[in-house]
């Protein structure tokens, strides 16, 4: 797995615990617990092949430099499944099973068209807050964003990006510029957790709740309870529980049976949670902190 | 406007004149001032939204965390050490406070306005306690094992940062809270915000214990020469204990203030805020070898660097362009006091 402190990975951990012990399978749950890279994931891989798994889910945080480790967990008769990032050569992964945040992008612009009331031939003002120009999700959700922009929603005009830097004050500081420069701006898109944090911050003290549209990423549980405070149009979601349920599910069916109904590649699609979104369907999405 | 903008230009041509005749005040402050001066003449010609009340409050807004652990670092400076931990200290006192306040008060985010009060109140002094207890260990481990502040506050740091994220989960906790206090006061009129306003109260009195107690001569007295000092009868482990204990608790109230802002006690929320509050000191012509340092310096050292992030991004320069220009500005407010220096001393 990448960095144990991420939200993200806390609620998969979740999942796959749930699905284990449903299976009724042993789980070893390994990973750095800040570092998301190959020089620390290498070595906790060689530990884990060490106790002689039967299966392998393996979250490489790089496609190269995590190669050599499924040819190893494969010439050792365990099979290996990809969650959330891949190595390069799948052939000797069973399944790859991921989430989609191109998807996210597009979502989010879809709900905030709808915030907005977009209607063809009227322009829109919008602004983007990322937490850095390299961040890989952030790319793809801008990407997905940009699309959906221009092959439906010709009227949205992105005015601006801008990057928070991880922290939360820096993202409320960019979002209070732009409302002071852009006094009739109609929705701001926040890429992540942290600029979600940060836009709803700036929109509350500065009283333009609810009029400002305001798509946020991630299922903090502080930000979910703020759709219903209205101060996010829509929160974008991610499964990371699904996305581990499934690959264990795969796994424990393959070595029982010798095949499975899983596909090779897999996409778990981003969901938007709104207002009308049910409780049931927000309690699944919440981001929940593993103990 | 214009006028100030004219002594900004003279100041450049006639350096020497300008500088004896403005020593009589404080020749630091008033080249800060004209820099400041300067700087808003130009962001508001090519963005003229920029002169407005909004935009003097979003700058004073950012503002108010890091001049706190800026003065904390001006003192920590003077005394010729450094401070890395304080932006650390700013996101585990907001998340300590966070989970106080929901965790044990039983306040979550929907207890708003005058019921948020004392709630808020018990997260302060929650706040500032832990900041302290984190200045505390600096001290002890650069008193008692003399391993360098770099390095000592390097260590602290790490440790903020991980215990945040254990504590929290690496997610933000909200709990109570009253964003009145952090907005203007008036939108249309006055810049200033409850918090803002408390914030340069707790630098005032911070800056006079400074320039005008017997502690803030012994701080200068360390930073210019340890041994001297000693050899003066200051008890140089018991004035620096105090010197880092002070930053300590500055961050933590940063760290408060942090979290009003945002309505949450966020792991991350003090992410980078060390640097920053290392720039301020530096534009505000403190020297990283101890002994030299303003207060009136640092807060306008704070307030430059906020005024360039603000305007910067009114008037829409790229992103990756931002940090460059920072740089830049840093280098050439520096250096600009460094002659000023050259100059009056001739």
């Amino acid at each position: 797995m990448g960095a144990e402190s991420d939200p993200f990975f806390q609620a998969m951990k979740l999942g796959a615990e749930e699905e284990a012990a449903a299976q009724g399978v042993t789980l070893i749950w390994q990973g750095d617990p800040s570092n998301y890279s190959p020089e620390t994931q290498i070595p906790i891989v060689d530990a884990v092949l060490a106790q002689q798994p039967t299966g392998l889910v393996l979250i490489p945080t790089d496609p190269k430099a995590l190669q050599a480790s499924v040819a190893k967990a494969v010439a050792a008769g365990i099979v290996v499944a990809n969650v959330d990032t891949r190595v390069e050569d799948l052939t000797d992964v069973l399944t790859f099973i991921t989430g989609d945040n191109e998807d996210g992008g597009a979502k989010a612009a879809e709900a905030l068209a709808k915030k907005i009331g977009y209607t063809d031939g009227k322009t829109y003002e919008v602004v983007i807050g990322l937490t850095s120009a390299t961040a890989t999700t952030n790319v793809a959700r801008l990407e997905g964003f940009k699309a959906a922009v221009a092959s439906t929603y010709p009227g949205i005009q992105i005015k601006d990006v801008a990057y928070s830097e991880s922290n939360p004050e820096k993202a409320a500081t960019n979002v209070n510029n732009w409302l002071t420069k852009y006094p009739n701006l109609a929705g701001i898109f926040a890429i992540d957790g942290t600029n979600a944090s940060g836009a709803a911050a700036a929109l509350e003290a500065k009283g333009l709740v609810g009029k400002v549209g305001l798509v946020g990423y991630d299922a903090y549980p502080d930000n979910v309870a703020k759709i219903k405070a209205g101060i996010f149009t829509a929160l974008i979601a991610q499964d990371p529980a699904a996305e581990a349920r499934l690959a264990i599910k795969t796994l424990v069916e393959f070595i029982k049976t010798g095949k499975t109904s899983t596909a090779k590649e897999v996409v778990i699609p981003n969901v938007a949670l709104t207002a009308e979104t049910s409780e049931a369907d927000l309690a699944k999405y919440t981001y929940v902190a593993g103990k | 406007m214009t006028d100030s903008n004219q002594t900004a230009a003279k100041s450049k041509v006639q350096n020497p004149l300008v500088a004896r005749l403005t020593s009589l005040g404080s020749n630091q402050s008033a080249v800060l001032v004209g820099v400041l001066v300067l700087l808003t003449i130009v962001f508001s010609i090519l963005e003229p939204k920029f002169l407005s009340v909004a935009t003097a409050n979003n700058i004073l807004t950012d503002w108010g965390s890091v001049v706190l652990i800026a003065v904390g670092q001006t003192f920590v400076v003077i005394s010729g050490g450094i401070d890395l931990s304080v932006g650390a200290i700013i996101g585990l006192s907001g998340v300590v406070a966070a989970w106080t306040m929901s965790e044990i008060m039983g306040a979550d985010q929907s207890v708003k306005g005058a019921d948020s009060y004392g709630i808020l109140a018990v997260g302060a002094i929650v706040s500032v306690a832990v900041g302290l207890f984190v200045g505390l260990v600096n001290a002890f481990l650069i008193n008692k094992f003399k391993i360098v502040p770099f390095i000592a506050t390097l260590a602290t740091m790490g440790a903020c940062l991980g215990f945040s994220v254990i504590l929290s989960n690496g997610m933000p906790i909200g709990s109570a809270n009253d964003f009145a206090l952090i907005s203007a006061m008036a939108p249309k009129t006055n810049p200033f915000s409850w918090a803002v306003i408390a914030v340069s109260v707790v630098v005032a009195v911070v800056g006079l214990f400074l320039h005008k107690s017997r502690f803030g001569l012994y701080t200068y007295a360390i930073g210019s020469n340890t041994f001297a000092a000693r050899g003066a009868g200051i008890n140089v482990e018991r004035h620096i204990t105090k010197v880092y204990a002070l930053s300590g608790a500055l961050a933590g109230l940063a760290g408060i203030y942090v979290y009003i802002r945002l309505g949450a006690g966020s792991p991350s929320s003090g992410n980078g805020r060390e640097l920053d509050a290392i720039a301020a000191v530096v534009i505000g012509g403190a020297s990283l070898m101890g002994g030299v340092g303003r207060i009136m310096g640092t807060v306008l050292g704070a307030l430059i660097l906020f005024t360039v992030q603000s305007g910067l991004i009114m008037i829409g320069v790229a992103p990756d362009w931002k940090k460059v220009v920072v740089a830049v500005l840093i280098a050439a407010a520096v250096a600009a006091q460094t002659l000023q220096n050259k100059n009056g001393r001739k």
